[in-house]
């Protein structure tokens, strides 16, 4: 199927770029039949810029900008990126306190790295199944449906940045509330994770609905 | 439905040739043609030229010397091509005097292009008929296999060209996936006649960039320059070897001129990559654009002049990383009618 882009200023025959450096400095032995037909077509087709938010350097993540760009507002990407910096620092903090208040053995299992936190706990948020409106015969049921990874990674994020953006005291930070709410998901705790606990009892419910999908 | 657009020259020009029943007859064409070749001997004479040996580059350079014109658009000068060029290649009559069709295909509305389907499918099951006359015979199946690389399909235009008339883009997508599935088969190779009237070789020479040498300067000291662009910032940089990894911008030091760490990132960004943080030296020069803008114009001019100081197989890999190539995406223009180049205007009932 032709890919549908609304509108996009590269030929269509133009592939994405490749930032990492480990994936050039594999040897040819090590590849798999698809990997050496990708190297092969990527010789010989054109290649699209890099974009500003990717970079080949350790600190730069994908899914880092994806949700520093989610909680973007008009285009403010400087104070976006202090906001992230901040609440990644706060995390780092936070479990740092813990760490060293825990008695020697409970020492090894604190997990103090940001960024695992981090990709742990949007794992936790993601939803496996979700709910899409059907109209059959004037009346629209909510049927369950399977949903993508990017969908489940786009609602996780959505979910995370709606709930500290509503329900915190005026006078709390940004990046204070998400750092809590970031800990809370790790430990599957938090209202995030009860949101999703909810929207997969909805599915189960409408169970009955399910054959009213046809993709 | 969505469709798919890029802004590409290639795709922009019309199928007239399809559209509507014939405007000119065949003795009107031949007529021309006929015109055409005196027309092109009288000019021939009155340049003084050999009226045998008169190209049509050398109509162009006459005609443009006789009637100079200033207009902008070079279709809208006065020229002078063989008929076959400039009316457009059209079908004769579909019908006979009986008024009944040639073709049996003439009332589905689309005949080439059903029937170039029929065609095809029916390669596809000879092939499959084959494959399984193998199998039965427990012959090995020949698995070699087609480099995908190095050609493309025909694009919808060119294809609209091929059969005189016009397609839609899902006929086309679906003669697209057929072919692939007809290449994928393992014994496609006895339709490669078949299969190649409708791929084009992709010249990988399009690619082959010429990297300048290294320059020295009085020290003795190595350096090579770039230029870089990206909407419409333009900036230029000039790389030194054996340095300590400062970079200057417009007698600036980075950390004063980009405060953003994005910005210093995207700088960074071709030094990391081939790991020579510390040993270059950067001056450059940046004008118009914002400050994205800039960084990604001095990114491109950097990773250019670095090329001159890498092998050839890691200036592949700054290529397939994105490097080296331009961003072309600009600031759309707005439209009239809208407030801005996709925001409409409110929809007010009254």
């Amino acid at each position: 199927r032709i890919m549908p882009v609304r509108w996009s200023r590269y030929n269509p025959s133009y592939l994405e770029p490749e930032v990492k450096k480990e994936s050039y400095q594999k040897p040819l032995e090590e590849l798999t039949e698809e990997e050496r037909e990708q190297m092969e077509l990527k010789a010989v087709r054109p290649i699209k810029a890099a974009p500003p938010t990717l970079s080949s350097s350790v600190f730069s993540d994908p899914m880092i900008s994806k949700f520093t760009n989610m909680m973007m507002k008009s285009g403010n990407k400087v104070l976006a990126r202090s906001l992230m910096s901040q609440t990644l620092e706060s995390i780092k903090r936070k479990q740092l306190e813990k760490y060293h208040k825990a008695p020697e053995n409970e020492k090894e299992t604190i997990e103090c790295n940001p960024y695992v936190i981090f990709h742990q706990a949007l794992k936790n948020c993601q939803p496996i199944i979700g709910l899409s409106n059907i109209t059959r015969g004037g009346k629209t049921y909510q049927v369950p449906v399977p949903l993508t990874d990017n969908r489940k990674r786009f609602l996780a994020m959505k979910w995370l940045i709606t709930e500290c953006r509503e329900n915190k005291h005026r006078r709390t930070m940004m990046p204070e509330k998400l750092s809590q709410e970031l800990l809370l998901a790790f430990n599957n705790e938090g209202p995030v994770i009860k949101k999703k606990h909810v929207l997969h009892k909805m599915a189960e419910a409408n169970r009955a609905y399910a054959h009213f999908r046809w993709w | 439905t969505l469709r798919l657009i890029c802004t590409t020259t290639a795709v922009q020009r019309k199928n007239v040739g399809a559209s509507g029943p014939e405007k000119y007859t065949e003795a009107f064409i031949k007529k021309q043609i006929e015109e055409f070749n005196l027309g092109k001997r009288h000019l021939a004479n009155m340049m003084g030229e050999d009226p045998e040996t008169f190209t049509q580059e050398d109509i162009d350079r006459a005609i443009a010397y006789l009637f100079p014109s200033g207009l902008f658009d070079k279709q809208a000068r006065p020229m002078m091509k063989h008929p076959t060029e400039v009316f457009p290649e059209q079908r004769k009559i579909q019908w006979g005097e009986d008024g009944r069709p040639f073709h049996f295909l003439f009332y589905t509305g689309k005949q080439s292009y059903y029937s170039l389907m029929h065609e095809t499918y029916e390669k596809f099951l000879n092939v499959q008929k084959h494959q399984d006359q193998l199998i039965a015979q427990d012959l090995p199946l020949q698995k070699e296999k087609r480099n995908l690389a190095g050609s493309r399909w025909l694009t919808k235009i060119e294809l609209e060209e091929m059969l005189v008339e016009k397609l839609s883009d899902d006929d086309y997508s679906r003669f697209i996936q057929l072919l692939q599935k007809l290449v994928a088969l393992p014994c496609a190779d006895m339709e490669e006649n078949y299969i190649q009237k409708f791929s084009k070789e992709v010249p990988v020479q399009l690619q082959k960039v010429v990297i300048e040498p290294l320059q020295y300067n009085e020290q003795g000291v190595a350096f090579s320059t770039g230029e870089g662009k990206r909407k419409t910032a333009r900036a230029t940089a000039v790389v030194y070897d054996n340095g300590t990894g400062k970079i200057t911008v417009n007698g600036i030091d980075i950390l004063h001129y980009f405060p953003v760490l994005q910005d210093r990132e995207q700088l960074l960004f071709p030094f990391q990559f081939l790991g020579r943080i510390g040993k270059h030296d950067m001056v450059c020069t940046v004008s118009g654009g914002g400050r994205s803008a800039q960084a990604g114009a001095i990114r491109l001019a950097s990773a250019k002049a670095l090329r001159s100081f890498v092998t050839e197989k890691e200036v592949e890999f700054m290529r397939q990383a994105g490097l080296l190539t331009v961003d072309p995406r600009m600031k759309e223009r707005k439209k009239p009618g809208q407030e801005g180049p996709r925001r409409k205007f409110t929809w007010k009932k009254r």
